[in-house]
């Protein structure tokens, strides 16, 4: 199947996905974020429809404008502090109500099913390119803030008091969160992408592993929950994001259900 | 030298918890804060580290490498996915500290050296309370507050860590700043206690605590 240029290009940004959702989510999963991720994939809908409306590349747009909406999002969480949950919903409302009045209106002329649910036979070469530039931008930073982030999430008051400066970070990650959206929803969809940022995470939580070899599982199930969309959507012609998403909760459930056993039997041992 | 001069402060639309509040602790001192609970604290440590700016007052330290001891049980995630040494490492090169040998040098000196492999979260209460010290004491610091050391901690593990404060503070000349409820270790290790009571505090000696503390309660306490 990868005679086809499509396949090829599918397969180079699956690759790219595969490590930066778990790179950005072992995170938002660990500083209880996850809705975060969430709440912005929704907001790049916005960002892709102002592409086509603008003309412009709908990945760029999109990182644009998911970027304004991170932003956002972290401006409002210093307002609302004792409800942080509230600043998803102001954003959302904001994003998705921009979303759906530039479709509905008739402004934006293209079918925008493909973002919502994930497309691998309209990945254009143009497109990888512009993925892979975000891909490996976020991927270095990430590397260059890795241990204030980890700190951040470890305890955030003891980051701060070692120097850690918790707002500048947390600004930068609204990027890279935005980033990470805008690289996955051509292939994902718009729809499911939390679930590929969160559930490899939680996957290789089940472990009980340090730090680094938590990333390291997270990456490993993240490759296999997105090539199994990929594979799978390829064979029996649906959407890429569907079949990932219900691979990614299989393998958590798997995983959970062979722990559950392994304790149960060693506990049977042990009486 | 950290002093505080005149402070208040209040949340947003709430109610002062530290009200003209002033102190001074010098190089070297060892202070245990004592006080009910809400007396204001945990507020004061707070601002001490500047993680809480003040309604109004002036902070000026001359501290160049604080440190906080948190309670173990206090907002951090025990079940973080993070060996010790892994913890102190981060620590390490957020602190830009390029040794590594400074990881295995802070685990010896609280002796948790044997468990640099060890999840956190698989920690007792008072062997993750030695971890958090060791990872303050990476940065060598001139200034370490602990936040109720002895919080869930049986006495064994209150044994090991108190003389570990008590050394840092005598041969390391570490000024240290312990938020107490354990009024034996710290009548013992402290030079001066300050005394909260409803977000104001004045400086005493233990007996003198114990007799407030005894006039608060109409002398009917047990301490």
């Amino acid at each position: 199947m990868f005679e086809y240029a499509f396949m090829r290009n599918a397969l180079v940004i699956s690759l790219l996905i595969s490590l930066l959702c778990p790179l950005i989510g072992i995170f938002l999963v660990l500083r209880r974020y996850s809705m975060i991720g969430d709440a912005l994939s929704h907001a790049s809908l916005a960002g892709v429809a102002a592409g086509f409306l603008f003309h412009a590349s709908p990945i760029v747009s999109a990182f644009c404008l998911t970027s304004c909406f991170g932003l956002l999002i972290e401006v409002l969480r210093e307002k609302f502090r004792r409800y942080a949950e509230l600043t998803l919903v102001i954003v959302m409302s904001l994003s998705v109500g921009l979303a759906i009045t530039l479709v509905s209106s008739g402004l934006v002329h293209t079918n925008i099913d493909s973002f919502l649910f994930g497309s691998i036979l309209t990945v254009s070469q143009e497109e990888v390119i512009t993925v892979a530039v975000l891909a490996a931008i976020s991927a270095l930073t990430i590397r260059g803030l890795y241990p204030q982030l980890v700190m951040l999430s470890f305890d955030e008051d003891g980051a701060r008091i070692s120097g850690v400066p918790r707002r500048t970070i947390n600004y930068i990650f609204s990027l890279l969160v935005a980033a990470t959206i805008s690289v996955s929803i051509r292939i994902v969809g718009i729809l499911v992408i939390s679930s590929l940022i969160a559930l490899p995470v939680a996957t290789a939580l089940q472990f009980q592993q340090g730090f680094n070899r938590t990333m390291l599982l997270s990456i490993l199930f993240s490759f296999l929950d997105i090539m199994a969309g990929l594979f799978l959507s390829y064979w029996i012609g649906a959407a890429p994001g569907g079949i990932t998403a219900v691979a990614s909760v299989l393998v958590l459930l798997v995983v959970i259900l062979i722990r559950e056993i392994h304790q149960s039997r060693r506990g049977g041992v042990h009486q | 030298m950290i002093s505080l001069e005149h402070i208040d402060f209040a949340y947003e639309n709430g109610p002062y918890l530290l009200e003209d509040l002033t102190m001074t602790i010098y190089d070297g001192d060892y202070v245990a804060i004592v006080g009910e609970n809400g007396s204001g604290k945990s507020t004061l440590v707070k601002i001490m580290l500047g993680l809480l700016k003040p309604n109004h007052g002036k902070i000026s330290s001359t501290f160049r490498r604080p440190a906080y001891v948190p309670q173990p049980t206090d907002l951090i995630n025990k079940q973080f996915p993070i060996t010790v040494e892994e913890l102190l490492d981060f620590q390490r090169q957020v602190l830009k500290i390029r040794a590594k040998t400074s990881i295995e040098a802070a685990l010896d000196q609280v002796g948790m050296a044997d468990f640099r492999r060890h999840l956190v979260g698989t920690l007792s209460g008072g062997q993750f309370q030695r971890v958090l010290v060791a990872k303050a004491l990476l940065g060598q610091p001139d200034f370490i507050i602990l936040d109720e050391p002895s919080t869930g901690m049986d006495l064994r593990s209150q044994d090991q860590l108190y003389p570990l404060i008590h050394d840092l503070h005598e041969q390391k000349g570490v000024t240290i700043v312990t938020v107490e409820h354990n009024l034996r270790y710290a009548a013992h290790n402290a030079s001066s206690f300050f005394h909260m009571v409803e977000g104001r505090g004045h400086f005493c000696t233990p007996d003198e605590y114990i007799r407030e503390y005894l006039q608060e309660n109409g002398g009917n306490a047990h301490v």
